[in-house]
């Protein structure tokens, strides 16, 4: 290995002559640093960064080519002087060549910087609907998150900690084929909206991809500019191989999702309230929530409906609602080559049926791909890549909101009604929602929605890039790419007549028409990027040089058409013409545009050092036209050590590498956001045309990007032949000029503004070991441990300020807000605790009642550790392997345990109401010092926790261990290839994820189980789908 | 040689695109956007907009109404809790919408010299939804009020209460000053759009003005009756409103529901009217009860059902008790459906979406100067005044959905007028006057609950649930708790201004 990264002379021989060549891969793009020996002998030479090389050999000579993660090829030289060859990628290559910036593949030891390569047999193995999520605990430094939101949600992607306050786009860039976009997270925010529509990963099928490059800092990313401040990851989608005939590969999966149901709730008392079980059907209805009533006993008692059932606990409610849920996703792809170019194309349907029965959640997706290269001349290569997606999602479930949607209303009602009331009673007799509780405009009976309430969102989404590149000289290129990116979005949803209320009619039955909700959008939006790039490259003995000089233009187009009607002439018709009163009507656009100039410089002496330095310029059409472009310098180096150190055997490979990056961001200022806009709305009033004021934010005309600066250092050491691999990188990241939208007095008019405030430092460590404890003939044990330590600090907020309220969980949030504070961790949650006096103890009332104490910080909602281990065994053509992840030392407010307590179904509500308990007798004390020694009711005493928002003992450890997956994977390709000829590979794998929740704090629920996969909910659990266990059978043939 | 090649390229590149941002200003405009608009339709949003209270806030305060539910959250002035979500809603509702939108348009409008009566309605409209403002808080933004935009004001100052009153007296004077007959008429207006010309406009508006001033007045009473009796002979003087032709009110429709009714409708089984204003209805057999009050057989079947209206069957709810403890009252009355067997809003009447909003009313006005007239401030018959503020406000019922014509009858008005416990008397005049005046503006708590403070009257016991305020009565509302993180600096010197931040501290003219 140490031998192909030198530049070793060849020596000069008898009847030699020179020839010379370049060596390309798959995809033409010329491969750097291969070694190209003179079969038997000691001449050898490598490859420069334009892949071309020169040997002396002679007739006859065999010439070797060899690089790390490719497969090798021999070739007997007769009589030509230029050879040109390429290597095929080999399946578990990427430890060594990296995909990076713009798509150049570079020797990992050339690297200043982190750059991990994704295994695919972990996208493979582990196959979610989302790929994203089935890297969880795979990558060092890379936090994935996915919400508890549904078949076809988002995942939350954050590396290195989050970089900027809520508001911005906080995740990494996501480059397919060269064509870079955001993630785009349509996740659940509360009320607006209520569900997750997924985001752009979706829209990636596993089996296309080739590889996946995970840039991590700021430096990897800095030639990206201003979109790629948190990272990037890069992916290349599959081509066909040259020289070979027709290939068909055909893969098939199947998984099941089972609903895993944490709760743990009380079964002893049931629906009621003041220790009574309800004796008529009004007092059935208003307790339906509560489960203060008295023991449950079997006996009959009336419920909502009039209808009389046992007074008897429903201890398996959410998982009788819940059904399996199933994927099934086929893909064919077909793959060929010839001399001049190779091509793929691959087809892939998805079809997810959700959890959530009623309303019925289905997701499905098609995804069509294509790659193709050519070679036009000898010089000029063509290649094309294009992605299709059709998404459908119907009915993703409601959550995170205290309102529609199933979670909230199965974990709030009284155990004591049979999830059969629910169903058979959804409907009163005029056709509305029945009654089930005191609580009705927020606790939504999920069979009533069903068949009445939707969702509907459709997606079609086309990415195309075409890339030109003519080699001048050897040494000289020239690129031209052209980007393409359009989608069109559909959404649809209602509220269908009489949900929660108890009249269809609108107004009193005075109005004219069925009250409910109708709206409609469509958005259709283009994301150009047009850039250019010059790279040449050359060795000056001992030292190399690749310069590249590119420009990019940067151009997104959405436009968004929405309508939206309440009230109803025909009552259930959802249409914009039955619709009675416009609630929305109108056509916005969002435009803007990045054009950067670009440069960047690789210096590299003997093979062992590398200094690289980038610069890029970008200017914005969203900023002030005053100061809108901004310069972002980076500097990294790599030392191979090793290289001094040939003698020690036991040292395979040694790196030390270092990088400083500095990268800002217009993420997060909307286009047009420097004006102030007016509107009119869209009734009139007795004749009348009513003018307002667009917005509540007050518009800021003097924005500038916030930027980050990241420094880090890593260490690469692998030793003993590879059997120990270990990679550790520090890193230190600050993100200054945030922008805020700063909350200001609503006296101003407005509710908040867009400012440059703020700082925020990410620092961290990652760390990587790879052993391979056991390496038989047949046996192979392999042993990867990954973890990452973050913390994320509040440096500054706005000058004056060192509090920022970033969400108040308020109204049907119930408790608690999230709070940036200077000198803490990000992502504070905050609430108010109990009072207590200078002993600490807490202080109650003359009536034994707890008293509001001020707000306080019970710590950072962010975990601190990340990471993951995994084991594979090899015997023969069988793998098993087994992932382990955790995270910890981020905290969880869980609302659910506060509505839990205070309504009576949580184990922590029994006390009070125990065997020879007269109510809550809370350990405080009075203001006198005393000893409290009165019982309280207990509705009565866990109810002021709501009213006075003390949140002590609604705060949990978010931590967790999981046993996230297992696989066994059966390899029959030799089998097959040898019994039937025309299959090439045969591979079963059945896998199971989520096969265990080994440690959490938070009771009742799973602590992954959020809704939402932004930062503005972080830590805050509140209705949200169960976690699923998922079993998996994957067939892959190759014909 | 080579770097210095690659150098020129690159400058080369940069200047060719040295218009690197040159489109930029094409691409960050939007076409689609809304960028001029008409001040006039600002400002009949603004009307639309007005904020008069709310039934769990004002009404709730001066005993009209209470939501007996103690189920965490709903816990307020029913309960004497200090509970930000019952204090922000004036605040919010005015700033976000009246304020923003009537110094947007102001601006506006500053640039038309031909619109002075456009300009005028709107520095009166203004005036009247700071003196609400400074009637519930105190001191309260005002002069750097909804600047954000225009002027970079993130952070407005609070003005004292008294100094903003002196202003609003001036701002009103000027405005009426410079209304003129021969200039525009403004037909978005909601109140007088349709009066036909601009002269006849500008007479209600100066009308409305200086019954605005006349209230403005009145609120000195007990700080400084001598300025009060100034204030309300100049008011009078100008000329106040005189029918309820003039009144200034909102009707609304099936798009743009009443502001006030989208509260107590959901989960209504927790809302009822209060036991002391039912009291004073009964007792008086007062013919507006029937409009007002009503006892559903299901208390949160309130949309589907039929109320009773019958008097003698209405019950209020008692002040001071929750769903729990009010079974230990001598008087329960039960359990009915859902909820309690007590008195609810007449759904299809005063709670009832598309019900009118009143913000300034002949019958306010009459009322007001029949006290004015009992203290000898004005010439006029006190009673006379006081008959006519009580026929106003049974007119006025003719505005509300589901009431005929004359929704009142004179038989009825006559009756009532005459009643023992409502006709006028010199010794009583105070308590009666004031009592009729919280009755007509069971719409507009904002207003019953300034004027309870400034009279005393009607004669309320104190809600004694937890006793927070010592037997005391809500003398304000605190800021919203946002103001505390947002606008700390301001924030702090207003309370530091106010001697605190509670429910006890009392604005300007409300002296013990």
């Amino acid at each position: 290995m140490v031998g192909m990264m030198g530049i070793i002379p060849a020596f000069l021989q008898g009847q030699e002559k020179p020839v010379r060549g370049q060596v390309r891969d798959s995809e033409s793009t010329p491969l750097e640093g291969v070694t190209v020996q003179v079969k038997g002998t000691r001449t050898a030479t490598a490859t420069n960064a334009n892949g071309n090389f020169s040997i002396n050999a002679s007739n006859g000579d065999i010439l070797v080519f060899s690089l790390i993660g490719y497969q090798p090829r021999e070739l007997t030289l007769q009589n030509q002087m230029v050879v040109n060859i390429q290597l095929t990628a080999e399946s578990r290559s990427m430890e060594e060549v990296v995909v990076t910036a713009l798509g150049i593949k570079k020797e990992s030891k050339k690297l200043g910087y982190s750059a991990e390569t994704v295994k695919r047999q972990d996208l493979l193995q582990n196959r979610t609907v989302n790929v994203m999520e089935s890297l969880e605990g795979k990558v060092a430094g890379l936090d994935i998150s996915p919400p508890a939101a549904g078949a076809g949600s988002s995942t939350k992607i954050r590396l290195r900690g989050q970089s900027a306050f809520a508001g911005a786009a906080n995740s990494p860039l996501i480059v397919i084929n060269g064509l870079p976009m955001d993630q785009g997270a349509r996740s659940s925010n509360g009320w607006q909206p209520a569900y997750d529509l997924g985001d752009n990963m979706q829209q990636i099928n596993p089996d296309d991809i080739e590889s996946m490059t995970v840039l991590k800092g700021a430096t990897a990313a800095a030639i990206y500019g201003s979109r790629a401040a948190n990272g990037a990851i890069i992916i290349t989608t599959k081509n066909g191989q040259r020289d070979q005939g027709i290939g068909i590969e055909y893969t098939s999966n199947f998984t099941v999702n089972s609903v895993l149901d944490f709760t743990d709730f009380q079964q002893e008392f049931g629906q009621g309230q003041g220790g009574q079980r309800p004796t008529d059907v009004g007092s059935a209805i208003s307790t339906g929530m509560l489960g203060w009533g008295s023991r449950m006993d079997g006996e009959p008692i009336v419920n909502f409906d009039g209808v009389m059932r046992p007074y008897a606990p429903n201890p398996n409610r959410i998982k009788e609602f819940y059904r399996d849920g199933t994927v099934f996703t086929n893909t064919v792809a077909l793959s060929g080559g010839s001399d001049k170019g190779n091509f793929r194309a691959s087809f892939s349907n998805s079809g997810a049926k959700g959890i959530t029965p009623a309303p019925d959640n289905r997701y499905t997706k098609r995804i069509f791909n294509l790659g193709l290269n050519h070679d036009l001349t000898k010089k000029l290569h063509f290649s094309f890549n294009a992605n299709y997606t059709k998404e459908n999602n119907e009915n993703p479930p409601q959550v995170g909101a205290q309102g529609p949607g199933a979670p909230n209303f199965l974990t709030r009602m009284s155990t004591s009604i049979p999830l059969a009331a629910f169903r058979e009673s959804a409907v009163a007799e005029n056709g509305t929602e029945r009654q089930t509780s005191g609580f009705q405009g927020t606790l939504l009976n999920p069979y009533f929605a069903k068949g009445r309430e939707f969702i509907l969102n459709d997606r079609d989404r086309f990415l195309g890039t075409a890339t030109l590149r003519y080699d001048v000289m050897d040494w000289l290129y020239v690129q031209g790419r052209y980007n393409y990116d359009y989608s069109v979005s559909k959404l649809e949803f209602n509220t269908p007549t009489g949900r929660g209320t108890s009249t269809p009619f609108n107004n009193n039955g005075q109005g004219p028409g069925f009250n409910g909700m109708y709206h409609i959008e469509q958005a259709k939006g283009t994301e150009i990027n047009t850039d250019f790039l010059v790279g040449a490259s050359k060795e000056f003995g001992d030292f190399s040089i690749d310069l590249s000089v590119g420009g990019n233009i940067f151009k997104r187009d959405v436009g968004t058409f929405i309508d939206e009607v309440e009230d109803f002439t025909v009552r259930d018709l959802y249409s914009i013409q039955n619709g009675i009163n416009k609630t929305i009507n109108n056509y916005t656009i969002f435009r803007d545009q990045t054009n950067s100039l670009y440069a960047f410089a690789e210096f590299g002496y003997k093979g062992m050092l590398y200094v690289n330095l980038t610069g890029r310029q970008d200017w914005f059409s969203v900023l002030n036209p005053e100061a809108n472009s901004e310069f972002y310098p980076s500097v990294s180096g790599s030392f191979i050590f090793s290289e001094l150190m040939k003698e020690q055997s036991w040292l395979s490979y040694g790196k030390l590498r270092g990088s400083w990056a500095q990268v800002g961001s217009a993420n997060g200022i909307p286009p047009f956001s420097n004006h102030l806009f007016y509107d009119i709305l869209p009734n009139q009033l007795h004749g009348r045309t009513l003018g307002t004021i667009l917005g509540t934010r007050s518009p800021n005309a003097l924005l500038r990007p916030f930027s980050v600066e990241e420094r880090e250092l890593g260490l690469e050491l692998r030793f003993f032949d590879s059997r120990l691999s270990f990679d550790i990188a520090a890193y230190e990241k600050v993100t200054t000029d945030q922008i805020l939208p700063v909350q200001i007095s609503n006296a101003s008019g407005y509710t908040d503004t867009q400012q440059n405030v703020g700082s925020l430092q990410n620092r961290g460590m990652e760390f990587m070991l790879e052993v391979i404890p056991m390496k038989r003939d047949n046996f192979r044990w392999t042993s990867s441990f990954n973890a990452s330590l973050n913390t994320t600090k509040v440096l500054s907020i706005a000058p004056g300020t060192d509090r920022f309220v970033a969400q108040r969980f308020e109204g049907n949030e119930f408790i608690g807000a999230l709070v940036y504070e200077v000198g803490l961790p990000l992502n504070q949650l905050s609430a108010n605790t109990y009072l207590r006096n200078e002993n600490g103890e807490i202080l109650l009332n003359d009536n034994g009642r707890l008293l509001q104490g001020p707000v306080v910080n019970f710590g950072s909602a962010l975990p601190k550790w990340v990471g993951g281990w995994t084991n594979t065994f090899t015997y023969k053509n069988l793998s098993l392997s087994m992932h382990f992840d955790f995270k910890a030392g981020g905290k969880v407010l869980s609302s659910s345990a506060l509505n839990g307590l205070r309504q009576g179904h949580t184990k922590a509500s029994l006390i009070g109401r125990r065997e020879g308990e007269n109510g809550v007798v809370f350990d405080g004390v009075y203001r006198n010092g005393e000893k409290n020694t009165i019982a309280v009711n207990p509705q009565d005493f866990y109810t002021d926790y709501r009213n006075l928002q003390i949140a002590d003992p609604f705060i949990f450890k978010s931590d967790f261990i999981k046993f996230r997956n297992i696989a066994l994977t059966y390899n029959l390709s030799d089998y097959v290839k040898n019994k039937f000829g025309f299959i090439k590979g045969l591979t079963l794998t059945a896998s199971c994820r989520n096969v265990a929740l080994l440690y959490k704090d938070l009771p009742d629920y799973d602590p992954e189980a959020f809704a939402s996969s932004g930062d503005n909910r972080v830590g805050y659990e509140q209705a949200t789908v169960p976690t699923t266990r998922n079993y998996a059978f994957n067939l892959n043939i190759i014909f | 040689m080579k770097k210095i090649k690659y150098l020129t390229l690159l400058g080369t590149i940069c200047w060719a695109l040295s218009g690197c941002d040159k489109n930029f200003e094409t691409v960050n405009t939007n076409e689609y956007g809304v960028t001029n608009i008409d001040p006039a339709l600002l400002f009949s949003n603004a009307e639309r907009l007005t904020h008069v209270g709310a039934w769990e806030g004002e009404q709730t305060i001066v005993q009209q109404f209470v939501n007996a539910y103690n189920l965490g959250a709903t816990a307020g002035f029913n309960f004497n809790e200090d509970n930000n979500n019952f204090n922000i809603p004036k605040w919010n509702s005015c700033y976000e919408n009246a304020v923003k939108l009537l110094v947007e348009a102001i601006q506006i409008a500053q640039e038309m010299p031909a619109r002075v009566n456009l300009m005028s309605m709107m520095r009166i409209w203004k005036a009247y939804v700071f003196m609400t403002l400074v009637d519930t808080y105190g001191d309260v933004p005002y002069s750097e009020a909804g600047k954000a935009y225009q002027q970079i004001i993130f952070y407005p100052i609070y003005d004292d209460d008294r100094a903003i009153y002196e202003d609003l007296y001036n701002e009103l004077k000027s405005a009426i000053a410079s209304m003129d007959p021969a200039a525009d008429y403004v037909t978005e207006d909601f109140f007088y759009g349709a009066t036909g010309s601009a002269a006849a406009q500008v007479a209600k508006w100066q009308r409305l003005g200086n019954s605005l001033l006349l209230r403005l007045g009145m609120r000195y009473t007990k700080v400084d009756p001598e300025k009060a009796r100034s204030i309300v002979q100049e008011a009078v003087d100008g000329g106040v409103m005189q029918s309820n032709e003039d009144d200034a009110y909102m009707v609304f429709t099936n798009a743009y529901n009443s502001t006030l009714n989208d509260g107590p409708v959901v989960n209504a089984y927790y809302y009822y009217l209060a036991e002391p204003f039912v009291n004073q209805l009964k007792s008086t057999e007062d013919p507006r009860a029937k409009y007002i009050a009503g006892k559903y057989a299901d208390p949160n079947a309130v949309l589907s059902s039929v109320p009773d209206v019958t008097l003698a069957n209405q019950f209020g709810f008692p002040v001071g008790y929750d769903q729990n403890n009010v079974a230990q009252h001598p008087n329960f009355r039960g359990r009915a459906g859902t909820g309690f067997n007590y008195s609810q809003l007449n759904y299809a009447i005063i709670g009832n979406p598309f019900a009118p909003l009143f913000y300034i009313t002949h019958s306010q006005t009459k009322l007001l100067m029949a006290e004015a007239a009992h203290r000898n401030w004005i010439n006029g018959s006190a009673q006379a005044y006081y008959e006519e503020g009580i026929r106003a406000s049974m007119d006025q019922w003719s505005l509300y959905p589901n009431t005929p014509d004359n929704a009142i009858s004179e038989q009825e008005k006559e009756s009532y007028i005459n009643h023992p416990q409502v006709v006028f008397n010199t010794a009583n005049a105070l308590e009666l006057i004031n009592t009729q005046y919280w009755i007509s503006n069971i719409g507009n708590g904002t207003e019953s609950f300034a004027n309870f403070r400034r009279s005393g009257f009607p004669a309320l016991t104190p809600n004694r649930y937890n006793n927070n305020l010592n037997g005391g009565f809500v003398r304000r509302m605190a800021y919203p708790d946002d103001e505390m993180s947002e606008n700390p600096t301001n924030y702090q010197a207003a309370v530091a201004a106010m001697g605190g931040d509670n429910l006890s501290v009392r604005v300007f003219w409300d002296i013990e």
